[in-house]
């Protein structure tokens, strides 16, 4: 997971966008589809395996410092 | 030998006792007659049925709208003057009961609102893409806890640093307030999020300390709070950039939700799926049009030319000598003199015939 899960999902709505834009072509279209769901699948494997890293400082917030 | 003192050493020596045995004491009362000396120091007395105690405070370290009358809770040190006279230097003091926590809460909130810390314009919004969040609340709290439970179902890669302190009671705006310090100071975090559950209006009166509103206001980090139930209002709510309505309602504000993510790239996908075929569609409707303009124009060029050679046909048909003579005229061959024989030509016949007389037309 070397690109963050939130770029990765950025990156997919851009590949998204290409079939609504003017740079549509049909004949890219099932690469670009195949690359898409590529990604898709990524990203829900890496949100599946994600943890989050609870850290408790051990400060003594009841002393001034 | 008797212990002998001089008074100023025996009121050194009670002083001494009484920090020992007596430090930071709480002391619950109402308040009476309070009044503000030179605008530095506030005294008052705190009073029950019975028995009534001299306080002091240093106005700066007034962290509430004290009123006559105002059923409070105090922590502080007994102290017996250089006069003999006994009092209580206050270090923290809140308010007590439902309708002094409100009324604190009204006069406050219209001092520190004229000042402007309440304003909109200075609010922040929360940073897109979290993924250092600082907490404040007690690990032992149940809102604590929904917080991180709710935080952990909806998204995942989050570093959540947790500065463990008091979340109510007299010693909790302090401890709140070191801990706000601790996350600008080291600025590893992007958002600071106060939790704290429900709670009676004592419990979440802390809250309402001025220091630590102050404080929320000015903290370089933008702040959430996720104080109390819904209904619950608290001027650190007011003083933070963003208020959520509960400790869980605070987790789903700092995270995007996972399922509806992946719901959302399913979604995605079918689009996707969709617009392909949408636009093979569309292909194929402007193929059939093409084609469609193309065999049009074939046919009309076709019409065209037959059109063309019909008129041609016409034309040569009226020049077909059969069809002169359909018209009643005929052909005559042979020498045109008089006792030659000629020969006539009809639609229908052919004739031989003797020359009589030949005349010139005049």
């Amino acid at each position: 997971m070397t690109q963050k899960i939130s770029e990765k999902i950025a990156t997919l709505e851009e590949k998204v966008e290409w079939f609504y834009g003017d740079e549509f072509r049909l004949d890219e279209a099932s690469k670009k589809y195949q690359e898409a769901t590529k990604l898709a699948k990524e990203i829900e494997e890496d949100l599946g395996k994600l943890k989050n890293e609870i850290k408790i400082i051990e400060e003594d917030f009841s002393k001034e410092s | 030998m008797e212990n002998k003192f001089t008074v100023s050493e025996f009121v050194a020596y009670c002083n001494q006792t009484l920090e020992y045995a007596y430090s930071g004491c709480v002391i619950e009362g109402e308040v009476t007659s309070l009044k503000t000396s030179q605008g530095k120091w506030v005294f008052f007395d705190l009073k029950d049925e019975e028995s009534s105690v001299n306080c002091f405070i240093p106005v700066w370290s007034l962290r509430v709208a004290l009123e006559e009358g105002m059923k409070v809770v105090i922590r502080g040190t007994p102290k017996l003057t250089a006069w003999g006279k006994f009092s209580i230097t206050v270090q923290a003091i809140q308010p007590v009961g439902e309708g002094n926590i409100k009324k604190n809460f009204e006069l406050l909130k219209k001092k520190l609102e004229k000042e402007g810390l309440f304003d909109a314009a200075k609010k922040r919004p929360l940073p897109r893409d979290l993924s250092k969040i600082g907490v404040i609340s007690s690990t032992q709290a149940a809102g604590y806890a929904d917080f991180i439970k709710i935080i952990n179902e909806r998204w995942g890669g989050l570093e959540v640093s947790v500065c463990h302190t008091q979340v109510q009671g007299l010693v909790a705006p302090d401890q709140i307030i070191r801990a706000i310090d601790y996350l600008n100071e080291r600025n590893a975090v992007e958002v600071i999020a106060i939790i704290r559950g429900g709670g009676s209006a004592d419990d979440l009166a802390c809250f309402n300390d001025e220091k630590l509103v102050r404080k929320i206001a000015s903290s370089r980090i933008p702040v959430i709070t996720g104080i109390g139930h819904e209904i619950d209002e608290s001027l650190a709510d007011l003083a933070a950039d963003v208020v959520a309505s509960t400790p869980s309602n605070a987790a789903q504000m700092l995270t995007r939700d996972k399922k509806a993510e992946i719901s959302n790239l399913h979604d995605n996908i079918a689009r996707i799926k969709t617009q392909i075929l949408s636009r093979i569609e569309l292909v194929n409707n402007d193929i059939k049009l093409k084609t469609a303009s193309i065999s049009s124009r074939i046919i009309s060029a076709i019409d065209s030319s037959l059109n063309e050679i019909r008129s041609i046909y016409r034309v040569l048909d009226g020049l077909n000598p059969e069809n002169v003579l359909k018209n009643g005229y005929a052909i005559i061959t042979g020498k045109i003199k008089v006792g030659e024989e000629i020969e006539i030509e009809t639609a229908r016949k052919k004739l031989r015939a003797d020359i009589k007389e030949v005349k010139e037309k005049k």
